[in-house]
């Protein structure tokens, strides 16, 4: 799900970063609207730390394997925060285990963030209506999760076959981008579960977490 | 022609044989020649230890770096093997790509051509010690916060 460096257009990755800092701003400009921004700071700090080593954590698919991305996790449970944290988790990730790269980090933030924060619009829904109950909460929080990871794949695959180089066998290529994202079918499942778990688990366990989300 | 004559005739005839026949088997030269191929074969693996296999290979040349000077696809094992044209000394890039994945490695051919070579060499206890690293980090910057909020 990480595009590495050279695979992309200097174009394309340069509105990457544009797009990316323009987020980032707003994401900033809406936590700051907050009451106590500084209160969900350790929230988000842990969750970034889950989202950089869920990329370590191979799951195997065969013929390939796939790794957790947790966009729809982070979208759901931190709102806005999820922005800055996916970017800054991806960054760490490029640096560190070579996934992804650092020119491509603008694109891989708006891969992955852009859908965190429809997760927590998503996920914002389980409030309409009557009182909040469990179901609605792992609902949503599903929803969130299904959604994020599949929206991150349309991206990513569509970011990808919209830039084939010329020198390419672009059909071969085409084959091989659809076969990853085929993967990727079982792993949104898995991301709407771990969100609809976490999230009902949490409402369970310490109701006032999910209270500023 | 004279009894003399014929002497002298078989004389040479016999010298000759000896100049001759003994000078050719001699004179059969040697040529030996070489041309050195440096294969280069590359093995292309995703960190988790599976071969990228069928992935695109595009192989460029240092005198241009923008067109491939070779293009091929690895076996199912994620190898390819190629023959650099060793008139041109330098820095060969390969670039492997398999559904959006994929990095290039600079090969140095000529004088200081390496016999083995390879990018991303971290190992695992590497990686999980930065990523160890990174967490402390993460949870560090939580307790610090919380901390603050409850001062």
């Amino acid at each position: 799900m990480h595009i590495p460096d050279g695979i992309l257009p200097l174009s394309v990755t340069g509105a990457g970063y544009g797009a990316a800092v323009a987020t980032t701003w707003y994401s900033i400009r809406k936590i700051k609207q907050r009451e106590d921004y500084r209160q969900d700071i350790p929230k988000a700090s842990l969750l970034t730390a889950a989202f950089f080593v869920a990329s370590w954590i191979h799951i195997p698919v065969p013929p390939t394997s796939v790794h957790l991305v947790l966009n729809g996790l982070l979208g759901a449970l931190l709102g806005y925060y999820a922005f800055p944290a996916i970017l800054i988790g991806l960054a760490f990730q490029a640096v560190m285990f070579g996934h992804g790269g650092l020119t491509t980090l603008g694109v891989n933030a708006m891969i992955m963030g852009l859908p965190a924060i429809i997760a927590h619009h998503i996920f914002r829904l389980r409030k309409w209506g009557d009182k909040e109950s469990r179901r609605k909460t792992g609902a949503f929080g599903f929803a969130a999760g299904v959604v994020a990871m599949g929206v991150s794949v349309a991206m990513f695959v569509g970011i990808l076959l919209t830039n084939l180089p010329a020198e390419l066998n672009v059909v071969t290529e085409r084959v091989a981008i659809f076969a990853l994202a085929t993967a990727h079918v079982p792993v949104i499942f898995i991301e709407g579960t771990i969100t609809a778990l976490v999230a009902t688990f949490l409402q369970r366990a310490r109701p006032g977490i999910l209270d500023s989300v | 022609m004279s009894k003399k004559l014929r002497v002298i005739a078989a004389i040479i005839g016999v010298l000759a044989l000896g100049l001759v026949v003994p000078t050719a088997v001699y004179a059969h030269g040697v040529n030996i020649e070489y041309t050195s191929d440096v294969e280069i074969e590359i093995v292309a693996e995703y960190d988790s230890g599976e071969p990228l296999a069928g992935a695109q290979v595009a192989v460029y040349a240092p005198d241009d770096p923008s067109t491939p000077w070779l293009i091929g696809v690895c076996d199912d094992q994620g190898r390819f093997s190629f023959t650099p044209d060793t008139s041109k000394p330098g820095t060969w890039d390969v670039q492997v790509r398999l559904a959006g994945h994929g990095d290039m490695i600079h090969i140095p051919i000529g004088e200081d051509t390496a016999p083995t070579g390879g990018i991303g060499g971290y190992t695992q206890l590497q990686i999980g010690l930065m990523a160890a690293c990174v967490v402390w980090g993460s949870v560090g910057t939580a307790l610090y916060f919380s901390r603050r909020r409850n001062a």
